[in-house]
């Protein structure tokens, strides 16, 4: 391996135990950043050198979901041998709480924005007041969007963090919405149910959106310490979800034996614990997983260096061998760079692509919230012309609260899947120009052939492959969490009953008359909070949208336009070598021929071992 | 006065079988008849694995309804005072057929002959005494994967305009859940128990014993939990009352046998630390090796019956030496399930009320029958009559009264309400109970506490500034103390003079 100096201002590879997939890309990372700087491609090398960053700081959230009290926070705690996660038999979790890796420990809260500016956006928070900024019972005075917790743990090291959601309270309540509407952040996601029941069906209809949404589940069984019988509701539960046509690991586990074992070191309690297992599947099928897409991002990167690299160091080997054919290549490369500054200009197909695309998603996903909200919006006034809003407001609140965040999360998904395509259809776009830079290079001399060996036939990725790092999502998303952003339909005040004087005065059929007209003036009112309300979350899900729709487009332009300026620079670059070279005196020409010859090597080295995986 | 009540819903519904020529509406009307006369019908509802068959045999204190770790009950099973123990099965369609059956330990195993899906309904006969109170129905979970089985139990507690809700009450189980606020009744709602009304349904916390990871504690906890729940506004409207039952302690409670007992005193009396680590899993207790010198079987059938809490319970009572022999045990194991005050508020709730409940569902029966043919002179008569009665007989005024207070739809302050609903005979139909006094007070505290609460519904009803709902009501009101004078020995101001 070659002795390779670590960028300054980087961390070490962290912890013991990095897949070898990760090591191996680190190193071609590493010479192809070398071979960079040394080719004189300084923006090459730092964009590798993010690409680098990017591949050792990936984080790997893993949510833990379920119904109330099923032990999500137990379990998180028995995870990491750690009691930081508040646990009550009464009391639960009420804000989404993310343990991951740091050093020093710490906790901090970060408070619902509201409208005051000059609010914190983070709050320290002590250890042992942790229980009151995430529990139900906890009363802080402060409406938290979620709390993060630093810890030092193995586990935690290669990236992995756990997010204790809150349980939701059947599939269709408002925070089962909002748990789905997260998990498309999450990289897995933990599904616990205890031993003491198997699957009812909210839980299972709840765990096939969870599937829908997120790549890899596991489902815990919880408390097997505590059910004797636990053994068949496992079988039960597999059963359950082979029928569902799920297939999911199941993984029974005693939350309190793991935390005993390791109170006493106990290896033979953990065993029985069942959380090895748990803890191989986070490792090998989770963790290895999501390195895996992170790896193969981080090969695209390399890919899109070595294919440059080879552009500018291929023209300029040529030469050195060749040196008649100067005047060819030149004309070439002038070509090429012409091409080049095409693609970067705005006048580019794939700018075309995107801008057109653009304005068609904004539209499409505008059009997918009215069209949600105004079926919203249809529901809930038949339902006021069914019943009296005085007799069941609260519970048509909680409807309507309920209702909104299925529109917004299925708005969200909407949009994820759009913004997918684009990028996609950009990327294609780009690919067709990106294609025409290719150069026919003269046939390497005889002498060298025994090197031709090295000289493969690169396929060079497509930028769509590129876009398997893309996570549409995390564009969309912006925060953490959208946890109950849209207010509350408060502001009906039930009109007030028949006033003493007119009950004194009125006969019976007029106080029959005026009742009616109570009822249909407050059906009116509730009509009209419904709709004032329906127009407030159109209001924020629609600015929310437009935000999102402005990042996806300005990621993607800053994408390719860097990379449409490193191929323009690649041919710039090729053609000042192309002259130079071309008028080098012959012995240093040579010298020059043999050390490209090396580098040609080296790249093609990466090269292979790239194409080997 | 009740029976009186009983009586003209009686004749009323015998004069409307005479008039009405229909068929099909003579077969409800009949149906409608003999229901009066029999006991009053409780449905057991909740999820799947909630515990309702524990918490029926626990209620008749015999092992009667099977269970299992696995989703059990499939159809919805009657269990009724009979003569003698016998099954009849009722078909979809077709008649009513006797079904051979067999008990393991104790459970009623009824071999069905037929798939499940043609079976509409099972009654098992048992001589009981308990059973001669109520008829308990059996129902399958709510929410359960198997859609089918989810399906027979709301069609089976639906009423809707063509059919008389089967039970009179409900008792609804719910395993611990939480929200703050909203995210509960969402969830309430997702199980459609819409179907009981405050004055005819209790919610039961069931397996108690399990909350908080089945600790000694456990029952406390499940106490506070109950509150909770029986603060929360909107549960409120749909069961006032939840009792925290640990549905396996009262079964075993009723029907622990004397080796059980030797068994738990012999494990309680091994060294301490074996005991500890037998009692850690539930998988070690049933282990077949122990330093106990109790054999895994025995320990299986302790486990299965008595669950982890029930045997960790036991077994502390006996080391610390409150208990000391079966019946003791028995004793303690009864009063800490939960079941005995069930069992109280299903009186004041259920049973006091079972003559009004049951008018409720024969005058429903009725209404079912008119509403689906044209009005004409006899069914206008019939109407008639069915409407006086639920105006004229102040029963009948209480529980709608009920209904409205604690749908929250009754205007007043909350301790004022509060009160009426006692007087109302909300916590039960005894005066003392409806004063809120000691069962035991001399009845000249009754009277005192009545006259009191008299003057001051009278006031109430007769303030200008009093809503005019509450007027109505807080007049009801004053109806019901003057009943509470009418009933005490000593008599009160003359019920005549109102």
């Amino acid at each position: 391996m070659t002795a390779v100096a670590r960028p300054p201002g980087e961390a070490a590879p962290q912890g013991p135990g990095r897949g070898v997939a990760v090591l191996r890309a680190l190193d071609d990372l590493d010479r192809v950043r070398v071979l960079a700087a040394a080719s004189d491609r300084p923006d090459l090398a730092a964009r590798l050198v993010q690409a680098r960053f990017r591949l050792l700081s990936e984080d790997v959230p893993v949510a833990v979901v379920g119904e109330f009290k099923q032990g999500k926070s137990t379990l998180i705690n028995a995870l990491l041998r750690t009691d930081v996660c508040p646990v009550d038999s009464d009391i639960v979790t009420a804000v989404p709480t993310i343990v991951r890796y740091g050093v020093p420990p710490s906790v901090v809260a970060h408070p619902e924005p509201g409208d005051d500016v000059t609010e914190p956006t983070r709050i320290e928070v002590p250890f042992d007041r942790l229980r009151d900024y995430v529990t139900e019972a906890g009363d802080t005075g402060v409406r938290l969007r979620s709390v993060e917790v630093r810890l030092d743990r193995l586990l935690l090291r290669r990236g992995l963090s756990f997010i204790d959601t809150p349980g939701v309270g059947g599939l269709d309540s408002a925070q089962g919405n909002l748990t789905l509407g997260a998990l498309p952040l999450a990289r897995a996601a933990l599904f616990v149910t205890d031993a003491g029941a198997e699957l009812t069906a909210p839980e299972l209809a709840f765990l096939t959106r969870t599937v829908e949404r997120c790549p890899r589940v596991v489902c815990v069984v919880t408390k097997t310490d505590l059910h004797a019988e636990w053994r068949r509701i496992v079988e039960l539960n597999r059963g359950h979800l082979a029928r569902a046509g799920l297939s999911l690991s199941v993984v029974p586990v005693s939350s309190f034996l793991r935390l005993r074992a390791s109170a006493r070191g106990s290896a033979s309690l953990n065993t029985e614990s069942g959380f090895p297992r748990l803890l191989d599947l986070l490792r090998r099928d989770i963790l290895a997983g999501a390195e895996a897409t992170t790896v193969r991002a981080t090969r695209q990167e390399i890919t899109f260096a070595v294919t440059e690299l080879r552009r500018q160091i291929g023209a300029e080997r040529a030469v050195a061998r060749h040196p008649e054919q100067e005047p060819v290549l030149v004309e070439r490369l002038a070509e090429q760079t012409r091409r080049g500054q095409h693609l970067a200009e705005r006048a580019a197909s794939w700018q075309t692509a995107l801008n057109d695309g653009t304005q068609d998603l904004g539209s499409d996903v505008d059009h997918d919230l009215r069209e949600r909200l105004r079926g919203l919006l249809r529901r809930g006034e038949e339902l006021l012309d069914k019943e009296d809003p005085k007799d069941n407001w609260r519970d048509f609140e909680a409807w309507a609260g309920k209702e909104a965040a299925a529109v917004a999360v299925d708005n969200l998904f909407t949009l994820v899947s759009r913004t997918e395509q684009l990028a996609r259809d950009v990327a294609d776009r780009f690919d067709l120009e990106y294609e025409g830079l290719d150069l026919d290079l003269p046939a390497p001399a005889a002498a060298l052939a025994k090197v031709g060996v090295l000289d493969i036939r690169f396929e060079r990725s497509s930028m769509r492959q590129f876009l398997g790092a893309f996570t549409a999502a995390r564009l969309a998303y912006g925060g953490m969490f959208m946890a109950g952003a849209f207010g509350s339909l408060l502001g009906l005040t039930v009109a007030a009953p028949i006033g003493v004087a007119v009950g004194m005065t009125l006969g019976r059929k007029l106080v029959r008359d005026e009742r009616e007209r109570q009822l249909a003036y407050r059906r009116q009112q509730a009509k009209q909070e419904l709709r004032r309300y329906v127009d407030e979350v159109g209001f924020v899900l629609g600015k929310d949208c437009r935000d999102a729709i402005r990042r996806t487009q300005r990621f993607l332009r800053d994408e390719f336009a860097a990379r449409a300026a490193l191929a323009e620079r690649s041919s710039a670059q090729a053609l000042t070598a192309v002259r130079q070279t071309a008028t080098l005196p012959d012995d240093e020409r040579a010298r020059r021929a043999d050390r490209l010859e090396e580098q040609w090597r080296d790249l093609g080295r990466v090269a292979e071992r790239i194409e080997a995986v | 006065m009740t029976d009186e009540l009983l009586r003209r819903v009686r004749g009323l519904l015998d004069r409307a079988y005479h008039e009405l020529p229909d068929p099909a509406a003579r077969q409800v009307l009949a149906a409608a008849l003999r229901r009066l006369d029999e006991p009053l019908r409780v449905a057991i509802a909740g999820k799947l694995k909630a515990g309702k068959s524990t918490l029926l045999n626990a209620m008749v204190g015999e092992e009667l309804a099977p269970t299992d770790a696995g989703e059990c009950t499939r159809i919805v099973t009657w269990y009724r005072d009979g003569p003698s123990y016998q099954v009849l099965l009722h078909l979809v369609d077709g008649p009513p057929e006797q079904r051979p059956f067999d008990r393991v330990s104790g459970a009623v195993r009824v071999d069905l002959g037929r798939p499940v899906d043609e079976v509409a309904q099972l009654t098992v006969e048992v001589p009981s005494r308990r059973l001669r109170e109520h008829t308990l129905i059996d129902t399958p979970g709510i929410a359960s994967l198997s859609t089918e089985v989810s399906l027979r139990t709301q069609m089976f507690l639906a009423a809707d305009e063509e059919r008389v809700a089967e039970a009179d009450a409900v008792v609804y189980l719910l395993r611990h859940m939480h929200g703050s606020d909203l995210r509960f009744l969402e969830s309430f709602h997702g199980d459609e128990l819409a179907r009981g009304s405050p004055v005819n349904a209790v919610g039961v916390l069931s397996r108690a014993d399990e909350i908080g990871d089945c600790r000694l504690d456990a029952m406390e906890v499940a106490a506070r939990v109950a509150d909770r729940y029986q603060s929360d506004e909107r549960l409120r409207r749909l069961c006032p009352i939840v009792v925290p039952v640990a549905g396996l302690l009262g079964a075993a409670g009723a029907t622990l046998r004397e080796d059980e007992f030797q068994a738990l005193a012999t494990i309680a009396g091994s060294p301490l630390d074996d005991v500890l680590e037998l009692l850690l899993t539930a998988d070690r207790f049933v282990g077949p090796a122990s330093a106990v010198p109790v054999d895994g079987p025995v320990r299986r059938r302790l486990l299965a019956r008595l669950g982890l809490f029930g045997v960790r319970l036991s077994v502390q009572l006996i080391r610390e030496g409150t208990v000391r022999d079966a019946g003791d045990l028995v004793r303690e194991l009864s009063a800490r399930s939960g079941l005995d005050r069930l069992r109280e508020v299903l009186a004041a709730q259920f049973l006091g009320r079972a003559r009004v409940l049951k008018a409720r569902s024969a005058l429903a029966a009725l209404d079912t029958v008119v509403r689906s043919r044209r009005t004409d002179a006899g069914t206008a008569g019939l109407i008639a009559e069915a409407e006086e009665i639920r105006a004229g007989f102040h029963e009948f005024v209480e529980v709608g009264l009920l209904h409205l207070l604690r749908s929250g739809r009754l205007p007043g302050r909350p301790d004022q309400l509060a009160e009426m609903d006692r007087l109302l005979g909300g916590a039960g139909a005894a005066a003392a109970d409806r004063l809120g006094l000691a069962a035991d007070a001399v009845s000249g505290r009754l009277a005192a506490a009545a006259e009191a609460a008299l003057a001051r519904w009278q006031r109430v009803a007769e303030h200008p500034l009093s809503a005019r709902e509450l007027r109505t009501a807080a007049r009801a009101t004053v109806r019901s103390c003057e009943g509470i004078l009418a009933g005490l020995p000593r008599s009160g101001p003359d019920p005549a003079t109102r």
